[in-house]
């Protein structure tokens, strides 16, 4: 599953969130055989079944906001039965999709669809440099921690904003070598 | 015909500050030459005036010439072409997601079809001793397989002079002997600024001493780097290499 | 405010999809427009500084913890375009690498994040700015814009999912509102106090990447100005306008009656302003009671965060 090309997995992964969303919970035949089928993907890709869980389980706020209040509504009991069952599918989906797909492969058939050059360069260098800045933040954030002598949220709140600030001078300054960089070895 | 020819080069900060205060040196075509200074001398400044990167616009403060040729905007591509320049932070410089995809930058922009990239990238790869990395992503790599990955993505673009900015820095002592190894197999024109004066004195025949954007002495490695009241003048100091006759 | 997929339907999914189309399409003619070549990598940088940035948490109480969400700032350090492009890219990488947001709301999200965070929030920034000068003027103009944003941001949200019939609209407005109305004041001092931190330190930054007073901007906020409002009257208008009789009949539901519903005190039992309705009037009351609220409040933040010696 990890080899196969990015581009087939995408199309199927589209077309399984595209019907999951758009078509009604009463054809019970799609999402029994879309459930069926991501599983059989799982097994396939190996990935370990406690990992795909723990993933799915991520409840945002937002998300347990939406279903408290659905449960509190007269309709909402099946209704929220509804949203879950759809939004695990395409979760579920998304999660085996980018698990068994490096990403510069995604960016890859993005830039053979022919999509804007400019968002696609943006996505490539904001994948590279990801990890190189929560590194830095995670430094920065430790370095002032250990000089730091005094209690109180206010104090916390102005040092973590200065972290962040500096995180974006240093990330600017990193961007004026790359550029550099990109020059150098020819790029117009 | 000098490969690299900096006459009177002068450069400002934009606070103000003077970085380079009439430089002028001759390199030859196949020398290894070491730049050395303290921080902050100016060495940095100096390596990206040699590829057209500074200044920002032209001012007529000195001239550069690589090759015969004024570097100038209008010849800047050209320039490039024959200047491969390693950047101090590796991660300044392997800015693609794969390391294949990096390497095959330079010879992209260069206009080389499929087939002669693959072919550059495989080369560049085998030269520095990372064969089949070429999958890997880039922020995988250890701080080694990064410096060494840039070289090739240099490499790549075949350029007659090779500029490394500090290429030694941050490397254990195993790498820096297999860096050290890497570049003394390649033939073409090299200027090194660096702090490791051990590769200097291994690799370069010739030393330019630089501090406060002046040039203090230009000569002979052995000569520059053995005069100790030169050394500790400047914010160095002589290499134990030479003090002590070891054997490597 | 990240919609998963599945709590906003197949039409709900296209329209925003095409209007954030739209909106992005713009954007990225109007930065490959204004941004210098040298720029380019800073965009994706941007975009990782604001991922990473994200991930700070800025504790509140008890075990929670405020995070910032960035539009706005981004906006006001960058152009707003640029945020709009910045803000796009992290929410489609959120979306298919950590499974924030879903795949088929990802047109909402834009909408709401991307261009509302970005483009609205700058709008009342510069607005701000202009009437309060030097720089308490603009921490004060970033503190309150980011508010906004994020309200206004809110609103759309609640509309979106309304229309998908997810929730209803007598619930989801006013829950998303005011659980916005105090995220968003967490949003705007985050904001100001990261634009102060970059101006002290680089101000050169700031300076260069927002020209003030360029005729071009207006362009640029009038094209977004049409999309926010297209996306209002779409996703907004309807409920709100018939939300009065939503409210009406849950009121009914449930039991009780107009005279024990009034929240302001009415001369007459039936008592109604021609044309308006008391429950919009009150729900307008409420809200510009609460922006002028939070004026103030930025105010205050200005002030006590940027001293008198510091202004030039």
């Amino acid at each position: 599953m990890h080899r196969l090309s990015a581009r087939p997995k995408l199309g199927a992964a589209l077309v399984i969130i595209a019907g999951t969303v758009i078509l009604p919970i009463r054809w019970h035949a799609w999402f029994i055989t879309a459930a069926a089928m991501l599983v059989l993907t799982m097994g396939l890709s190996r990935l370990p079944l406690f990992f795909v869980l723990k993933r799915l389980l991520l409840l945002s706020p937002f998300v347990l906001g939406v279903v408290l209040i659905n449960a509190f509504q007269p309709a909402g009991r099946t209704n929220w039965l509804v949203v879950a069952v759809k939004s695990g599918l395409c979760l579920f989906t998304v999660v085996l999709v980018s698990n068994t797909t490096p990403f510069s492969q995604i960016l890859r058939v993005l830039r053979s669809l022919r999509g804007p050059a400019l968002l696609i360069t943006t996505m490539a260098l904001m994948h590279r440099y990801l990890f190189v800045l929560a590194d830095e933040t995670e430094r920065m954030r430790r370095a002032r921690a250990a000089r730091t002598f005094t209690r109180g949220r206010r104090f916390e709140w102005r040092t973590l904003a200065t972290v962040v600030g500096q995180l974006f001078i240093r990330a600017s300054e990193r961007a004026e070598r790359i550029y550099n960089a990109m020059c150098a070895r020819g790029w117009k | 015909m000098n490969a690299i020819e900096v006459t009177n080069l002068k450069y400002r900060y934009h606070d103000g500050t003077e970085a380079l205060r009439g430089v002028s040196f001759r390199i030859l075509p196949g020398e290894c030459v070491a730049l050395l200074g303290p921080n902050g001398s100016g060495k940095s400044t100096i390596l990206l005036h040699l590829n057209g990167i500074l200044p920002e616009k032209p001012s007529g403060d000195g001239t550069v010439r690589i090759l015969d040729q004024t570097v100038a905007p209008q010849n800047i591509e050209n320039i490039r072409r024959q200047v491969g320049l390693v950047f101090q932070d590796p991660d300044d410089q392997l800015f693609c997601p794969t390391v294949q995809e990096d390497i095959a930058f330079g010879p992209q922009q260069l206009g080389c079809n499929d087939r002669d990239v693959a072919a550059r990238v495989e080369k560049a790869l085998a030269q520095v001793g990372l064969a089949g990395f070429g999958h890997r992503a880039t922020h995988h790599l250890s701080h080694g397989e990064k410096r060494r990955a840039c070289l090739a993505g240099v490499l790549a673009c075949a350029p007659a002079i090779l500029i490394l900015d500090e290429p030694t820095s941050d490397l254990d002592p195993r790498g820096r002997r297999e860096f050290k190894g890497l570049l003394r197999e390649i033939p073409a024109t090299k200027l090194i600024a660096t702090h490791d004066l051990e590769l200097a004195v291994e690799l370069c025949s010739k030393a330019i001493v630089l501090d406060h954007g002046q040039i203090i002495a230009d000569g002979p490695t052995m000569e520059l780097l053995s005069n100790e009241e030169l050394m500790l003048a400047h914010g160095l100091e002589c290499p134990h290499i030479l003090r002590h006759r070891h054997p490597h | 405010m990240h919609i998963p997929d599945g709590f906003i339907d197949g039409k709900t999914a296209v329209v925003t999809g095409v209007i954030s189309a739209v909106g992005v399409g713009f954007a990225l003619r109007q930065v490959q427009r204004e941004l210098p070549p040298r720029k380019v990598p800073l965009l994706g940088l941007a975009a990782a500084f604001l991922f990473a940035a994200q991930m700070v948490n800025f504790p509140v109480a008890g075990g929670t913890s405020g995070h910032l969400v960035g539009g706005t700032l981004v906006a006001a350090l960058l152009g707003p375009s640029a945020a709009v492009v910045v803000v796009t890219t992290i929410l489609i990488v959120q979306c298919f690498l950590f499974q924030d947001g879903g795949v088929t709301a990802l047109g909402a999200n834009i909408f709401n994040m991307a261009i509302i965070n970005s483009a609205a929030g700058y709008a009342v920034y510069r607005l701000v700015g202009r009437w309060l000068k030097g720089l308490r003027g603009q921490v004060t103009a970033i503190g309150f814009a980011a508010w906004c944003a994020t309200v206004l941001a809110a609103i759309c949200c609640a509309g979106q999912l309304t229309w998908s019939g997810t929730i209803p609209w007598s619930v989801a407005f006013p829950a998303m509102t005011t659980v916005h109305m105090l995220i968003g004041i967490g949003e705007g001092l985050i904001s100001a106090l990261v634009f102060l931190a970059v101006s002290s330190a680089r101000p050169d930054l700031i300076a260069e990447t927002t020209p003030t007073g360029r005729p071009q901007r207006l362009g640029e906020l009038v094209g977004y100005g049409l999309l926010i409002t297209l996306g209002i009257a779409v996703f907004v208008a309807p409920f709100a306008c018939s939300w009065p009789d939503g409210l009406d009949s849950v009121a009914e539901k449930f039991g009780f009656s107009h005279k024990t519903m009034a929240v302001l005190p009415a001369p007459a039992p039936d008592y109604q302003i021609p044309g308006i309705h008391w429950a919009v009037g009150a729900t307008a009351m409420a809200g510009v009671i609460g922006c002028l609220v939070v004026f103030g409040l930025a105010l205050l933040m200005g002030r006590w965060l940027v001293p008198k010696l510091k202004e030039p």
